[in-house]
């Protein structure tokens, strides 16, 4: 607990300093009077753009010249099959935050496929390296603290831009406070060794996440006019998509081999009545 | 007596209501069912047109994209299918958004011709990257504005992407208006980039042609 307090220790700086850009850079509205100007500045919902514009150059500064160019180390050193594997390991790591959230969305079928999943793939796929899962029928699902919380009905806020984490709101925020408490392997472990191997594991996966998509992230702010309002738009959405994913996602709990009650219950009724 | 009385005329007054209720119930749940059944064999029409249109296009892309000769010549007939499948003057009103009404004529063309360029340019440039890949229509759903066929994109090396394609008949014939991959819509991405770049312009079109220009020569 020390050791995963300790981590946490950049919170309230980051809290600090999202509450001081807020105060001192504040969108200004465009005039009352001009409803589709108006209309525009609503739709964005990004009152602190100014602020979230300085956090974005400098997140692209630090991916310039340190993140992209070592995803493209790893991608041209490392080769896909080992890249693919470490995706798995890093992924599998991911999942019992991923099966406390659906649990805590009411999602059964997906808890489901995240238990089956760490459960298959910790073992038989040999702590994750493989991905037996997906092939026996229990597919890969985002999930997170953010989603749970929009689930609940907690609104989104406006846009922030944060330094590291990159596209946010105030409700993924918190949710991603949420998911490093949940996480069980920041419960335990001290020392030397668990801190430089969560730093590794950090690292690995800026790396992988940053790697898989050097090329749609090239395309993206090579042909956006303004790349951050394009970001931030196709961040909405996507948020959005897997929001409703998991909304919709109300696949039947009772296997297939088994009658209902009302299947079952409606054949007798009707003899009931012919007699 | 008298609460009795007058509970008496408020159980009439409340039946008489709900006889009234129920036959206006009755009467609007029929025109409900005659609009209804209306719509749905409209919209089956609209949803087999679709379907069909969407078969065929996506037969063409993959013909193109998976089919032999130079990067440059599949460009080239990638470029002829995109024109025949996509309402491009559609999807270039609809990310010019309110701007397009208050643009010149002139204006509305320059934009215009310059945003077909792009959006060809765009598509095409990375056609070599396109090879391989496998689309498969998965289910139809209906959609004020089209209707939407969603499949399932397969590139080698690249997990399953789930990709809407929004059709319309605005035009008279089912076309293209929106491919929505993943749940991010490129139309209304394009709209919120243009936006963007108004705003922090003065809300020039001249500015946002420049800049088109620019795209579209570079």
């Amino acid at each position: 607990m020390a050791g995963s307090r300790r981590n946490l220790r950049w919170l309230p700086t980051l809290g600090a300093l999202a509450l001081l850009g807020g105060l001192c850079g504040c969108a200004t509205p465009p005039p009352a009077d001009d409803a589709d100007a108006m209309a525009d500045f609503r739709e964005a919902n990004d009152p602190l753009e100014p602020t979230n514009r300085v956090f974005y150059a400098v997140n692209d500064t630090f991916d310039h010249y340190l993140l992209r160019p070592a995803s493209i180390a790893y991608r041209d050193v490392v080769p896909q099959t080992v890249r693919d594997h470490t995706h798995n390991v890093l992924g599998n790591f991911g999942l019992p935050v991923q099966l406390f959230n659906d649990m805590l969305q009411a999602r059964p079928r997906r808890a489901g496929d995240s238990l089956m999943r760490f459960v298959v793939n910790s073992t038989i796929g040999l702590g994750g390296i493989f991905d037996v899962a997906t092939g026996w029928g229990w597919p890969d699902h985002d999930s997170d603290g953010g989603m749970t919380l929009a689930l609940w009905g907690v609104p989104v806020g406006p846009y922030l831009y944060l330094p590291v984490f990159g596209p946010s709101s105030p409700r993924e925020g918190v949710g991603m406070g949420i998911d490093y408490a949940m996480d069980p392997f920041s419960w335990f472990g001290r020392g030397a060794v668990v801190k430089d191997l969560s730093y590794a594991k950090i690292g690995l996966s800026a790396l992988d996440a940053r790697s898989r998509v050097l090329d749609d992230l090239d395309k993206i702010t090579g042909q956006a006019l303004d790349p951050y309002a394009t970001i931030r738009s196709l961040y909405r959405q996507h948020r959005q998509s897997q929001i409703d994913d998991a909304r919709d996602d109300d696949r039947h709990t009772v296997p297939a081999w088994f009658t209902t009650p009302t299947e079952a219950a409606t054949p007798a009724a009707t003899d009931g009545v012919k007699k | 007596m008298t609460t009795i009385s007058v509970s008496s005329e408020a159980v009439r007054t409340v039946m008489s209501l709900q006889v009234t209720s129920r036959r206006q119930f009755m009467a609007l749940a029929g025109v409900g069912a005659l609009f209804a059944s209306g719509t749905a064999a409209r919209a089956d029409g609209a949803t087999d047109a679709a379907t069909a249109f969407m078969t065929k296009a996506i037969k063409d892309l993959s013909g193109v994209v998976n089919g032999s000769g130079s990067v440059g010549d599949k460009a080239v007939a990638l470029q002829a299918v995109i024109d025949k499948i996509v309402d491009v003057s559609s999807v270039g009103r609809f990310c010019l958004g309110r701007f397009w009404r208050s643009a010149s004529a002139d204006e509305q063309k320059q934009y215009m011709d310059l945003f077909h360029k792009v959006l060809l340019k765009n598509i095409t440039g990375k056609v070599g990257d396109y090879s391989g890949v496998d689309i498969s229509i998965q289910r139809t759903s209906t959609r004020e504005d089209g209707v939407v066929v969603t499949t399932t994109v397969v590139r080698p090396n690249a997990a399953p992407a789930k990709v809407d394609w929004l059709v319309s008949q605005e035009s008279g014939q089912p076309l293209i208006v929106d491919v929505i991959a993943e749940g991010t819509s490129l139309r209304l991405t394009q709209r919120n980039d243009y936006g963007a770049f108004l705003s922090r312009n003065n809300n020039s079109v001249t500015a946002l042609i420049d800049a088109l220009k620019q795209q579209a020569n570079s």
